[in-house]
This record gives structure tokens, sequence and C-alpha cells, in this order.
């Protein structure tokens, strides 16, 4: 009976928790709202941020027809796969990006005196308005891809774009989160984490065999942009010879956007565990 | 607040001295923090370099595209990272932008000071445009050096190239100046900021030249004043624009300044009037 209870009181705790989280996601939508033009202009941030990927790489694939031996759908599953993660991050996570201010303001402080893990206060300190247009561009781009790409498709191969899609989101977190790690110290840190989106949305949108050995080396090893659509989309359109990692490898990005996830937060809560506040 | 205040209010001790004050803030700002320096460095040395490989990549089954040499679209590329460095700064880590002190209710002190907000607003974002064209014109060289950026298509061109980049700085001041603005009307804007930056990256040729893009692209793009700020001046280096419409190009550069700045003035003068201290 008490192995029972036990669950029970967890199941309980962890309703009681994800609806305090949706109460207060409420409630920033309200605040947002109050400034109506704003909301409106968010959602058209992140209409015109994955409009403006997309143009520039449908203009290159026009004007260049294909890129390093991949053809046209391939590519465009790669941007297809980043885009709708990079929505869906930007949903989920992502406020880890706004640390540097939420550290420069102070309220890092108030957080840690509440009864709530500060990282979800963190993702709670503003509704992502901008997710709303991001996942709208990126679930159309992600239909039409699917749809345009010359392949068979099987259970297994929906079930894992289903994955590759859940992984490119987690790589993409995990890459923001170790950055916003260092925030809690150095708040010129917030530079590399624009620096490390804008190489995501440069190159995180292509097959990287166009970049020399060693560039692609250290997209793959030191800052894992590989996994996050090239991998997937190399795996389901067959094209992993000349990868530069076992095919075994790139087939589990997913598995390891989950790991690189996990160790991100484990570096973010020991950054946290050593925050001093912005007064030493 | 009187408009009075922003013009004539007690006559700024010294002008000069005051501009130097001001506009060397946000340079000492980064030459204080070296860890800041190297990181700027590091970035904008692998942004080249992964803008060169993406470039020869594309071009290695042709030689021209849309009247550009691979040659002509490496240096358009190189010089459009370079030339995003002039503006790079970010403008809310200290916190004394329009934006952030319009939301805190700081912006008041503006008014009250020696040195007129409008004034203290083009030192400082003319000290911020100094310090970056000093990263443009070092980026330049060791590009120069390194082989991976070509020379200007001619002496003549260097000039107006040289001319075309400094007008185009003015406009994109203008433009950045016109938004900045309208957070004395709507108090939060800055998603309505994030939009400009996505639009003029897209309509500058920041994300790629925009001789690629379709004609009515190019059209749209010839009737605003985005194209101005980039593309005129990389293609004028590139000897992609004629010398013989330089003059043209410099002159509606110049004409976009003044159509700009005279609303900027207007718009100074009545956010002026919106500014309320405590107690109304």
């Amino acid at each position: 009976m008490a192995p029972w209870t036990g669950i029970r009181d967890r199941a309980v705790r962890f309703a009681r928790a994800w609806r305090l989280v949706l109460r207060i996601m409420m409630l920033m939508l309200r605040a947002q709202l109050e400034y109506r033009v704003d909301f409106l202009l968010q959602i058209g941030v992140g209409i015109l941020w994955q409009t403006s990927i997309i143009v520039f790489a449908s203009v290159l694939l026009t004007r260049f027809n294909g890129m390093a031996g991949w053809p046209a759908d391939a590519v465009l599953l790669i941007v297809a796969v980043r885009m709708l993660g990079h929505g869906l991050y930007v949903l989920c996570f992502g406020r880890v990006f706004e640390l540097t201010y939420l550290v420069q303001d102070g309220k890092i402080d108030g957080y840690l005196l509440r009864p709530m893990p500060v990282h979800r206060q963190v993702q709670l300190a503003e509704f992502p308005s901008n997710a709303l247009g991001d996942i709208l561009v990126g679930v159309s781009l992600f239909i039409a891809a699917v749809l345009r790409l010359h392949t068979a498709w099987t259970p297994e191969k929906a079930l894992y774009l289903g994955a590759a899609v859940c992984g490119a989101m987690l790589v993409e977190a995990a890459i923001l989160t170790a950055f916003s790690a260092a925030a809690f110290h150095y708040p010129g840190s917030y530079a590399w984490s624009s620096w490390s989106i804008e190489l995501l949305e440069t190159f995180g949108n292509y097959p990287l065999s166009i970049l020399p050995g060693l560039m692609r080396a250290a997209l793959t090893w030191v800052l894992p942009l590989a996994f996050v659509a090239y991998f997937p989309a190399a795996t389901l359109t067959g094209r992993t010879a000349g990868l530069g990692v076992p095919e075994a490898l790139a087939a589990g990005s997913p598995a390891v956007g989950l790991g690189l996830y996990i160790a991100s937060r484990l570096i973010w809560n020991a950054s946290l565990r050593r925050y001093s506040g912005v007064n030493g | 607040m009187s408009a009075y205040l922003l013009d004539s209010a007690a006559p700024a001790q010294r002008p000069a001295r005051s501009a130097w004050r001001a506009g060397r803030i946000s340079a000492l700002g980064e030459l204080l923090s070296p860890g800041r320096l190297v990181g700027t460095a590091v970035r904008l040395a692998i942004q080249i370099a992964l803008v060169v490989f993406l470039w020869r990549a594309l071009y290695a089954h042709t030689s021209s595209n849309a009247g550009l040499t691979r040659d002509q679209a490496v240096d358009y590329a190189v010089l459009a990272v370079l030339a995003t460095r002039v503006r790079g700064l970010d403008r809310d880590a200290s916190r004394d932008s329009i934006f952030a002190h319009v939301y805190m209710g700081t912006i008041v002190y503006w008014f009250l000071r020696p040195v007129p907000p409008r004034r203290y607003y083009l030192y400082r974002a003319l000290g911020e445009q100094a310090y970056g064209l000093t990263w443009f014109a070092l980026g330049y060289v060791a590009c120069r050096i390194a082989g991976v950026l070509g020379p200007p298509a001619s002496a003549a061109n260097a000039m107006a190239f040289v001319a075309a980049l400094l007008l185009g700085q003015a406009v994109y001041h203008e433009l950045t100046l016109s938004l900045d603005l309208m957070c004395f009307w709507t108090l939060r804007n800055g998603s309505a900021l994030t939009i400009l930056q996505f639009v003029q990256n897209l309509l500058s040729g920041g994300y790629a030249p925009l001789w690629y893009f379709p004609g009515w692209f190019i059209a749209m793009s010839g009737v605003l004043p985005f194209q101005a700020t980039l593309n005129v001046p990389l293609s004028l280096y590139t000897g992609r624009i004629a010398l013989s419409a330089a003059p043209a190009q410099l002159a509606i550069q110049a004409g976009w300044v003044a159509g700009l700045c005279l609303v900027n003035r207007r718009l100074w003068r009545r956010a002026g009037d919106r500014v309320t201290s405590q107690g109304g």
C-alpha cells in the first residue's frame, strides 16, 4: 500500500506544480496583452525570424541548385527540422537566453527565496509570444519539406523524424543553457549566446559537408551544431557517407540531444550554486 | 517636458568635452573588459572563416551567378560580416538606451542634464560607430593580409565605398533613432527593434547579397532605406554597382539621411512633450 501512496503523493505534487506553472503562464500572457501592439509584434518577430531564414535558404537553393551534393529537398529537410526544433526551444526553454538581464536586475536573488526551482522561475519570467510565430512558420515549412522529400515513408521513419525534431530542440536548449550558466557570474557571456544563435541560424541549416574538415569537426565536437538537424537529415535521406562520425552516432542524434541537455542542466545547477548575487 | 529643454536649456559647457566624454562610454566599457575583446575577435574570425567556406563551396560548380563572380561574392559576404560589427554593441547591456530608460521611468534625467538628450544620443551613437569602425578597419586589414578579401575594384571604387559606408551608417543611425523615439509613444517596442534588425539584415544584404534575390525583391529594396546601409557600399567595393552609378547612389543615401533626420527632429520635439517627471 505504502509504495502506491508514495506514487500518488508524487503525482499529486507534480500535478499541483504544473497547475501552478500554467496559472503563472496565463498571468504572464495577460500581462503581455496589456501591451497589445508589442504582443502582436512579438509574434511577428517569430514569423519574421523564421521567414528570413527560409528566404536566405531558398535563395541559395534556387540560385545554386543544391549544396555539396545534397539535392534541394534534402537541404529543405535540414532547414525544417532545425526551424521547428528552434520554435519548440523558444517555447519550452527560450528564457535562458535572457538570464543576463535577470541577473543584472537582481531578480535571481528573489527567485532563490521562493519555493520553486530557479530554472522553472526563469522559464516563467515571460510568456514566449514570439514562439507562437516561430512555431507557426516552423510547422508550415516542416509540412512542406516532408511532402517534398523524395523518400518512402515508413512508421519508423516518421517516428524518427519526430524524435529528430525533439533532439533539435534539446541540442539548441543544451547549447543556450550551457552558455547562460556563465551569465550568473559574467553578464558579458550574453554575447556568446547571441553568437551561438547566429551560428545556428546561419550554418545549422545546411549540410556541413560544405565546410573543411577542421570546421566540420569543431561544429560537431565543440559546438554540437551537426547534431541539431544535419545528422538526423543525413540518416533519414541515407546520406551517411563522409559525416565524420559513425553512422550509429549520427542516427542517435536525438539521444545525444537528451544527453547534452542533461549535461547542460548539471552545469547550470553547479553555476547557480556558486551564484553570489549582483552585489558580490 | 518643455521643448526648450531639448535644445537650448543651460547651454552645454564645452560641447567638445561633453561629446568626448559621452562618446567614449561604450568603447571604454568594452576596453575595460579584455575577455569581451578577445571574445569579439574570436567570434569575428570564426564567422568570417565560415562565410568564406560557405560561399566558396556554393561557387564550386559555377564561376558566376547573378552577376557576381566567386571572389566578388566572398568579398561581399566578408565585408557584410565586418560591417555588422560597426553597430554590433549590445545597446541594452548598459541599460542606457531610450528603450530601457522609458521603461524604467528614468528617461526624465536625460531631459534634466546640461547636455540636451538629442545631442547626448548622438554622441553615444557616434562613439559606438567610431568604436565599431575601428573593428571594421582592423578586420579589413587582417582579412586582406590573410588573403580572404580582395582589393576594391579600383581606387575610385574604394573612395566611393568609404563615402557610401559612412552615409550608410548615418542612414542606419537615423532608422534606429526613429524606432527608439517610438518608445515615447508605445512604451515597449523591443519587438519593433528586433523586427527592424531582421528587416535591416534581410533588405540590406546582410544575410545574402541582394543580387541573388528575385527582381521584385530587389525593386522593393530599392524604394526602402535599408539597402542604402549595406548593399550600396558593398556593391561599390566589389564593382557590382558601376562607378558611373555611384553619384546617384550616394545622392539617394544622402536623401535618406536628410529625410529621416527631419522626421527625427520632429519626433524629438514631440517626445519631449510626453515626458513627465514623478508627480506629473
